[in-house]
């Protein structure tokens, strides 16, 4: 019979030290990642563009790069994501268009992104003709991110108590004037932070704009949506793996990391914590 | 009346700063039915947690005095409450069938403690099940999903699963309440033929079935036992005016 | 459109527009991969694509065996899903039936985290820490093997099969725990023959989510699995997965050629494999759902 709570004993110290596995994991890389890249930040590192064959310099470029990369890519997935996700918690009735529907954007969820980004190449950059560019390469991240607002979309739409939709109905409000006056304004935080964290998903994407947009090495900033951009993502590949002099940059390289872990965590970090304070003030 | 089963003792429970259970001192007779009656919320499913320490699991949850079960504490330090809670076997107020089959979840008790043997598995489920009354119906379909069963049998298989431990003391907690009148003429008609071999305690918000059923009643009110005595009196002539106004269905 | 009310009719007309969006990308990603992919059987069989072990897409004559790409898929995928699926069940228990409330309100986020690295930082991590220790460590050619970008895989995808398999787990009603602690089980005993089994569907279609995104993940093996095709022989030679082919081949493709097409082909390949394994786990899920009502 002692066995028995030995046993118990035993599994419960296997879980707390998995948990302690996955702390030691993630603490070990951000520590390491932070000591090794803090040497290299730096304002210039910031404000200006690589040089020399991106052996100096900043980041400036990959860096504003990757910024109107998610713009792109959330001002055509979140309004799409977020009418697709109404759609699906508002109006749709549980027929076959609906099943098909939500089979399709499970279906999108799997896509593997290099399997997106080939989409982008011959969808985007040669049949649309926006050729490698700002436009393909944020559309293509578009697409990959277009599951993650529905699923958090539809999230926010279903906690919506009922009530407030009956009473709307209740006064003679249409359906569209319920959604557009009492559905969204309510879900509109959660919806907002579902969006938050689709951005710390794309930000730090690389294989769907590889081969749709990303640039080696671009002297400027993308002023038009058909120039090609930098990217960190892809910048740190670049470095790591078919730069300049590849032992020389590592300051650079860890740097960019740095920013680049920086810019995703600290979105997603921002998504999280929201979503815990909406968490907290609905369950008072 | 026979031996005490159980001797509870100012008992007090407390949820953080609110307290839950004031003070209750009762006890309960082996081989009897005890019924626990009062307004929701009045602390008789909380102190019939406290029998077998279900209320462990709550946190912030806080109980003090003493409940002596054969004359051991069972919050004394260093109790098992593993063991603990195979004397006590409970019965919760929604049927709560394992999603496996219906031998599985018969089967399940004895497993843990112990029991291997594929014919003392199998005497031990049609035994049980027999005792919850239930062998007939599901003689020819053990294997089946416990979950295909009526309401009204899965509560008699939770109950063969209950006693397949052969605990000495059955808790039951709202047995009926998610069942329709002819599920629960059975099961009362169970709880009759059980106490011959069990102890039960049986927390009811009917008041007829704690008349129809039990020997003893005892009579809860925000957190405090008011009055607990045979259920003849109590139904017939309560000693105390509260008892009289909810009985009366003054209130509650 | 029994219920529908005047000016109702175009916002409706509108939305479904939007929401068809997300079919109709799903439509042209298969449509594309198919067109682009299919002028490659002009020039060599199914068979050889499946079944050739060379692949040499930029000699004169091409070959475009795909068997060594196919297996170093399946190798990285299988290895890290053995290495990371114990742990993510282990932790997806930890959360949902070990782990005091206040330290789940902490631990669960930080998780949640480690699924938002980037994989291209996980990839740098294989070709900057882990390889030259392996390499150190067991004295081999090269760190860039299955061995490492198994491992940095698994981190990928611990997050996703925890999260999901704890979802499944919490979502167990606690009378089934309840029923079990009062027959005298201890919470080990509760988990695996209670909880863990009512939960199985779910788990099931998170291992399964978490292969599929194994299968599909790219920065990671460009980076950390060394890159040759050939068909591994132990967990330190280096592989080529499809997905890696795919993202350093595709920039340096003329566009039409048999190349282009092979990796196309490739995608395709990828494309269905992963859509298998993601309809198999919606099924699962879903059968799992109905068993429980």
């Amino acid at each position: 019979m002692k066995s028995r709570f030995l046993k118990d004993r035993l599994a419960t110290a296997v879980l707390w030290s998995c948990m302690g596995a996955v702390l030691v994991i993630l603490g070990g890389i951000l520590v390491f990642l932070i000591v090794q890249g803090a040497g290299a930040l730096s304002w210039e590192f910031f404000t200006q563009p690589p040089r020399d064959s991106m052996t100096k310099g900043g980041i400036l470029t990959p860096l504003v790069g990757t910024v109107q990369l998610v713009l792109v890519a959330m001002a055509f997935a979140f309004p799409v994501g977020v009418l697709t996700a109404v759609y699906l918690n508002e109006y749709a009735s549980g027929d076959r268009f609906t099943n098909i529907l939500r089979l399709a954007v499970r279906s999108l969820a799997g896509v593997p992104s290099v399997v997106f980004g080939l989409f982008g190449l011959s969808f985007f950059v040669i049949f649309l003709k926006f050729g490698s560019s700002l436009l393909s390469a944020g559309l293509t991240l578009g697409c990959l991110a277009l599951p993650v607002i529905v699923g958090a979309s539809e999230a926010a739409l279903k906690a919506v108590p009922q009530d407030y939709r009956d009473a709307s109905y209740a006064m003679g409000a249409t359906r569209w004037q319920t959604i557009r006056k009492v559905v969204l304004p309510a879900a509109f935080p959660a919806i907002l932070t579902g969006g938050i964290l689709s951005i710390g998903r794309v930000a730090g994407e690389t294989a769907p704009i590889i081969f749709t947009g990303a640039a080696f090495f671009t002297p400027d900033i993308a002023r038009s949506l058909f120039s090609q951009v930098m990217a960190l993502p892809y910048h740190v590949l670049i470095l790591a793996t078919a730069g300049t002099n590849i032992d020389e940059t590592r300051g650079i390289q860890y740097g960019t990391i740095l920013v680049l872990l920086l810019v995703v965590l600290g979105i997603t970090l921002t998504g999280v914590i929201w979503r815990a304070r909406l968490r907290m003030r609905s369950s008072r | 009346m026979s031996r005490m089963k159980f001797q509870i003792s100012n008992l007090n429970l407390y949820y953080g700063p609110t307290q839950a259970l004031k003070d209750v001192s009762i006890d309960l007779p082996e081989s009897s039915v005890t019924a626990f009656i009062g307004p929701s919320g009045c602390g008789k499913s909380t102190f019939l947690r406290c029998l077998n320490r279900m209320n462990d699991f709550i946190p912030r949850c806080r109980v003090d005095g003493r409940v002596l079960l054969d004359g051991t504490d069972i919050y004394a330090p260093g109790t098992d409450v593993i063991s603990l809670r195979r004397r006590v076997g409970m019965v919760f107020q929604k049927p709560n069938p394992f999603p496996t089959s219906i031998f599985d979840n018969v089967a399940y008790g004895p497993r843990l403690h112990g029991v291997t043997d594929r014919s003392t598995l199998e005497g031990i489920v049609r035994q049980s099940l027999e005792g919850a009354a239930l062998w007939d119906e599901v003689r020819d379909k053990l294997s089946s999903p416990a979950l295909s069963l009526s309401g009204g049998q899965q509560q008699r298989l939770c109950i063969a699963r209950a006693i397949a431990v052969q605990p000495e003391v059955l808790l039951m907690d709202e047995p009926t309440s998610a069942l329709d009148p002819m599920s629960t003429a059975r099961i009362e008609e169970l709880v009759r033929e059980l106490k011959t071999k069990y102890t039960v305690i049986i927390v009811t918000h009917n008041m007829q079935q704690a008349a129809r059923i039990s020997d003893l009643t005892a009579f809860f009110l925000l957190g405090e036992m008011v009055e607990a005595g045979p259920t003849q009196d109590i139904f017939t002539s309560p000693a105390d005016r509260r008892t009289e106004d909810y009985i009366t269905g003054r209130f509650g | 459109m029994k219920e529908a009310m005047k000016g109702d009719i175009l916002p409706r007309r509108i939305i479904s527009g939007f929401a068809l969006t997300g079919m109709a990308i799903m439509i042209f990603i298969l449509f594309f991969l198919v067109k682009e992919s299919l002028p490659i059987l002009r020039e060599t069989s199914l068979l050889q694509i499946l079944g050739g072990k060379e692949w040499y897409p930029t000699y004169a004559p091409p070959s475009f065996g795909m068997l060594p790409l196919i297996t170093g898929s399946v190798a990285v995928t299988l290895l890290s899903a053995l290495l990371a699926i114990p742990l993510s069940l282990g932790l997806a228990i930890f959360l949902s039936e070990a782990c005091p409330r206040l330290l789940r309100e902490f631990f669960k986020p930080t998780l949640e985290i480690l699924g938002f690295l980037p994989s291209v930082v996980l990839g740098f991590i294989g070709m900057m820490v882990l390889a030259p220790w392996l390499q150190e460590r067991f004295d081999l050619m090269t760190g860039l093997n299955l061995f490492n970008a198994s491992v940095l895989m698994g981190i990928m995808i611990v997050p996703i099969v925890a999260s999901i398999a704890e979802d499944s787990l919490s979502s167990v009603p606690d009378d089934l725990r309840d029923a079990s602690y009062a027959m005298g089980a201890t919470r080990w005993e509760t988990t695996t023959r209670v909880v863990f089994p009512a939960a199985l569907p779910g788990i099931l279609e998170a291992c399964l989510l978490g292969v599929m995104r194994a299968v599909g993940e790219t920065m990671v093996v460009l980076m950390a699995a060394g890159g040759s095709a050939v068909i591994p022989k132990s967990v330190f030679d280096a592989v080529r997965p499809l997905t890696s082919t795919i993202a350093a081949e595709m920039g340096e493709t003329p566009v039409g050629s048999g190349h282009y097409h092979a990796l196309f082909f490739a995608g395709l390949l990828l494309f269905l494999f992963t859509w298998a394994i993601n309809l198999f786990a919606a099924r699962i899920e879903a059968r799992g759902r109905r068993w429980r009502e």
